[in-house]
Order: C-alpha cells, then sequence, then structure tokens
C-alpha cells in the first residue's frame, strides 16, 4: 500500500497510517514541508500556490503516480481539487470518509449520505482519491526518517485572486465546542437572542443556530449556523432551543453525544432526535435555567 | 448542471433503505443554478442537463423529465436528460464524460452547478466537468458576474472569502447564498410543456463508461432517549432537565 497525503495534517497522516506501507506527504512550500518532517517516509515539494484549484490539481496528479491511495482533507478547497486531480487520473473520490481500509486492490469506505440519514459503504476500486471526515482519526502518525523531493513542475492557472476577505471570526469555533446552545425560528426577535448567549456562557458554551437565524433573518454570522450546508458539531451536549428540528438541521448535528431541546410545540420533530426534550416556551424556561446554572456554577 | 436527485425528505430509512422507491426532485442547490443561468442568458439560450444516475431507469426517466419541465418554467430553453443503464450507479468519472459530451453539444461557453446535491452531497461533478473539458473551475461561488469574457466570482470557503476571476470557457458552482430561486408563473409552466426535452443516450454521446461504484446504504439510525418533560411548571421542568443533564455528565 502506498498513500499519498495532500495538505498533511496529524490526522490525515495518521490516517495514511492505519493503512499500512509507505506514507508520502505533498506540500507546497517549504514550511509546510518542514512542519511534517519525520511523519512521512517521503516529502514532496511543490511550489504553487494551492489556492489555485487547477494548479494543485496539476501536482496532485503527477505526484500521484505510484499511489494506490491519495488522501486530503475535506475542506472545500481541497475537494474542488480532490475532483480536478480524479478526472485527470481517471479514478474515483469519495469524500467526507467516516472510515476505511483497502484490501485486494479495492477501498472500501463509509460515508453519509442522503441528507445523513442513511450509510454509504463504498467500494472503488484502487487507485482511487479520498477526503477525511474530521475527528475521525485520532492518533499519533509513527515517527518515521523522511526522504524530501521537490517536485518538478511548471504550474499553469487560469485563475487569478484578485482580493481574499477574511471572515469575521470571533471566537466562535463551534467544531470544537464541547457545550452548545443553539436558537431557532422560537426566538421572536434579533434582541432575545441575548438569553441564550447569556446560557451559553453559565454553561461555558457556544452558541449556534438553525439556517433561518444565520441565512435569512441575518441575526447572527453565518459562523454559528449549524445543519448540513453549516457547521457539523460533535459536542458533549447540544441545546436546542426554539429550533423544529429540520433534517438538514438534525444532520449537522448528528455526531453529539447528548441533545436536548426546548420547544413549546410537542409535535416538533426535534424531539424525536433529542434525548431530553422539554416542551414549554422558551421565554418562561430559558431565564430559569440561566439562573439555576449559574447558582450551581457557583456553589 | 441539474442533478434529479433522490427527496432524501422522502426516503424511507425504517428497516433498509429504499432507493428504487424513493422519488426524485430537484436537487435544492441546482435551484439557484438555474436562476443564475436564466438572469446571466441574456439573449443567449440556457440549456439544462442531467444525467439520471437511480433506477429503475424507465421508471425514473418520467420523474427526471418533470424535474426538468421545472427547471424549464424557471426560464431555461432546453433541456437534455441522459439516461442509460450503463450510467445508473456510475462512477462519478463517467457522469461527469457524459456531461462535458453534452456541454460541448450545446456549445456553451458557461456551466452552472450547485455547489452538491442533496442526495450524495459529494459536490465533485462540476471539478470534474471542467477537467474533463479542460476549463478553469470556479467553486462555492455566493456572487457571479460575467463580463469583458471572464467570470468574477466570490468564493465562499470555510475561513475567508475569495474574489477570483477566470476566462470563458468556465464552471461554475454556486451556493445558496447567490440567489433566489424564481417560483414559476402558470403561465410559465404552460410554456414549458412546449420547450424541447432531448433524451440521450451514450451511444448518442459517443462515450463508453467503465468501472461501476458498489454502494450498500443502510439507515443511519442514532437511538436517542426521546424522554420528553411536560408535565409541571417551567420552574419543575427546568429542574428536571437540569437534573437529567448532570446524570449525563454534560453540565
Amino acid at each position: 500500500m502506498k498513500t499519498l497525503v495532500v495538505f498533511p495534517n496529524k490526522e490525515l497522516l495518521y490516517a495514511a497510517s492505519t493503512l499500512g506501507g509507505e506514507v508520502a506527504a505533498l506540500v507546497f512550500s517549504q514550511k509546510e514541508a518542514e512542519a511534517v518532517s519525520g511523519k512521512a517516509h517521503k516529502i514532496l515539494v511543490a511550489e504553487v500556490d494551492p489556492r489555485l484549484p487547477d494548479a494543485a490539481a496539476e501536482a496532485v496528479a503527477k505526484a500521484a503516480a505510484g499511489y494506490d491511495l491519495v488522501l486530503m482533507p475535506s475542506t472545500k478547497n481541497a475537494k474542488t481539487v480532490g475532483g480536478l486531480a480524479a478526472q485527470k487520473l481517471g479514478v474515483e473520490l469519495l469524500v467526507d470518509v467516516l472510515s476505511m481500509r483497502a484490501e485486494g486492490g479495492v477501498l472500501t469506505a463509509e460515508r453519509y449520505v442522503f441528507g445523513n440519514k442513511a450509510v454509504a459503504a463504498v467500494q472503488v476500486p484502487l487507485p482511487a482519491v479520498a477526503t477525511v471526515a474530521p475527528g475521525r482519526f485520532q492518533g499519533e502518525p509513527p515517527a518515521v526518517q523522511s526522504a524530501v523531493e521537490k517536485l518538478a513542475l511548471a504550474p499553469t492557472s487560469r485563475l487569478k485572486i484578485a482580493a481574499v476577505e477574511e471572515k469575521s471570526r470571533g471566537a466562535v469555533r463551534l467544531e470544537e465546542a464541547e457545550i452548545i446552545v443553539s436558537v431557532g425560528r422560537g426566538f421572536k426577535k434579533k434582541e432575545d437572542l441575548q438569553m441564550a448567549f447569556e446560557l451559553a456562557k453559565v454553561l461555558g458554551g457556544q452558541v449556534g443556530c438553525s439556517r433561518p437565524i444565520a441565512a435569512d433573518l441575518k441575526w447572527l454570522p453565518e459562523e454559528h449556523w449549524v445543519g448540513l450546508s453549516g457547521k457539523k458539531v460533535k459536542p458533549k451536549l447540544y441545546l436546542a432551543v426554539g429550533i423544529s428540528g429540520q433534517p438538514q438541521h438534525i444532520a449537522g448535528i448528528l455526531d453529539s453525544r447528548i441533545i436536548a431541546a426546548i420547544n413549546n410545540d410537542p409535535s416538533a420533530p426535534i424531539f424525536q432526535n433529542a434525548d431530553y426534550g422539554v416542551v414549554e416556551d422558551l421565554y418562561k424556561i430559558v431565564p430559569i435555567l440561566i439562573n439555576k446554572i449559574s447558582k450551581l456554577k457557583g456553589g | 448542471m441539474i442533478k434529479t436527485a433522490l427527496d432524501t425528505g422522502q426516503l424511507r430509512v425504517r428497516d433498509a433503505v429504499v432507493v428504487e422507491e424513493t422519488p426524485l426532485k430537484i436537487s435544492d442547490i441546482d435551484r439557484n443554478a438555474v436562476e443564475e443561468a436564466v438572469k446571466l442568458k441574456g439573449q443567449d439560450k440556457a440549456y439544462g442537463v442531467t444525467v439520471l444516475k437511480w433506477g429503475p431507469l424507465q421508471k425514473k426517466i418520467q420523474e427526471a423529465e418533470n424535474v426538468l419541465r421545472e427547471a424549464l418554467a424557471m426560464g431555461l430553453d432546453e433541456a437534455y436528460l441522459v439516461a442509460d443503464e450503463k450510467l445508473l450507479n456510475a462512477s462519478h468519472l463517467a457522469t461527469a464524460k457524459a456531461i462535458a459530451a453534452v456541454v460541448k453539444k450545446v456549445g456553451a461557453d458557461l456551466v452552472l452547478a450547485g455547489e452538491a446535491t442533496v442526495d450524495n452531497y459529494t459536490g465533485q461533478i462540476p471539478a470534474r466537468v471542467a477537467a474533463e473539458l479542460g476549463w478553469p473551475v470556479i467553486t462555492y461561488a455566493r456572487e457571479l458576474k460575467v463580463e469583458g469574457g471572464r467570470v468574477v466570482a466570490r468564493r465562499d470557503l470555510e475561513d475567508h472569502v475569495e474574489v477570483v476571476e477566470a476566462p470563458l470557457p468556465a464552471v461554475v458552482s454556486v451556493t445558496r447564498e447567490i440567489n433566489q430561486p424564481r417560483i414559476p408563473t402558470l403561465l410559465a409552466i404552460r410554456a414549458a410543456m412546449k420547450k424541447p426535452i432531448n433524451r440521450l443516450t451514450l451511444a448518442d454521446l459517443g462515450i463508453g463508461v467503465e468501472t461501476k461504484i458498489s454502494a450498500a446504504y443502510k439507515p443511519l439510525v442514532i437511538q436517542r432517549k426521546k424522554v420528553v418533560i411536560k408535565d409541571g411548571t417551567p420552574e419543575e421542568k427546568a429542574e428536571k432537565l437540569i437534573q437529567h443533564l448532570r446524570q449525563e455528565g454534560v453540565i
């Protein structure tokens, strides 16, 4: 088994090592090469701008020669690079892979499909390209001797990046949050969200929201948006307040350990997807929760 | 590019995943792609293309045509349905080849698609079609302008937005934020009945298809405890919830 890791990080290098055999890393600068030194048998350095998917895909397609599997992170840019490279190489691409094994020239991988209502066990012939879902491969890549090699290529891109705008990013890192208080249409006006922020504060958690709050009403920036097209989260407690529980929202919270929900509508679908549901007016119960929990934490 | 996707809202997942009986619908984000095409087409024609991925073929062809009618009612001029036994559950490689062949056939210079489709959500076809055509690709566009033979897009990535330019011809995948898809009027729906839907096979496109992907689906069942607290005063309910959450060790 020979695996090439592109945009290498600890998780990907560990995932590659679980397949056995040789692990190589493709990086796009000397600095990245130093960061993976000792974690891959071979380090290939391609001096191209990885933000340009066509140039990066050219490097991937060239570096992939002789490898059974190309592994990438499941970021938007990496998926684009993966699609381009896979078509160039004439191979399959599996994205958001949860688990995988390679056997007899076949890659078998699991991924969520159909709005996260089902798991597909997909089999594709090797060689292949796969992007790995975050948080699924936790471990240390073994220490090895690294040989560094320059990948000779004259990258061409027809894309021009005219500007880059950083997204306003507060302290919100929902993917890493242990407790999330999430808000939905049950809140009647923007100012009322303050209650949820207070509850999150006493719980030591962060605030998430459903699609309408971020995309339609724009009461919160998109970095708070939890769901299939927003953030996929895995806290130990997900507390959904005034969220009805549309399938697209549920799809983003599947990996939560405990889901609790507050909604005044007993038929809200969120209750079918929660461990603990409270049928109550959020305007009545949230202030009580803030009060009780802050007392609890205070002493 | 329109995906005649499985309507996952109607997917039955109690004991087994029944793909064959799940109806097709237009993949949600492809509505945004259709809307953008209609807005940009000007005096030119805008075409829709779909590759039928889900069988059984004969049954799904009718459903796929209905999906395309919807896109025609939104303002596309003509649609292509690639339906071939060999393309059912086919590799993404083959799907992209079939779409690229239709793009060449109609002579389009801009291909628009949703960032990903609602059933499989892999989002790889736009990049693959671009590679197949040898065109540049801009993915996850939340704003798009076409001027002087170039596309300029705001590409919405995880931590930042890039303003990216590319020469035409090009492939662009769009996000839901790019526009508000129109709801066709009754008149437009009637007019769409007269617009052509061209059905093609792989032989018509002169392409062969290699491996199939094998996929086994099983329902994703995460059993939640579903304890519902509905009796008592708000005070009592809050107390019960806190007790449960403390027992679970999460607060």
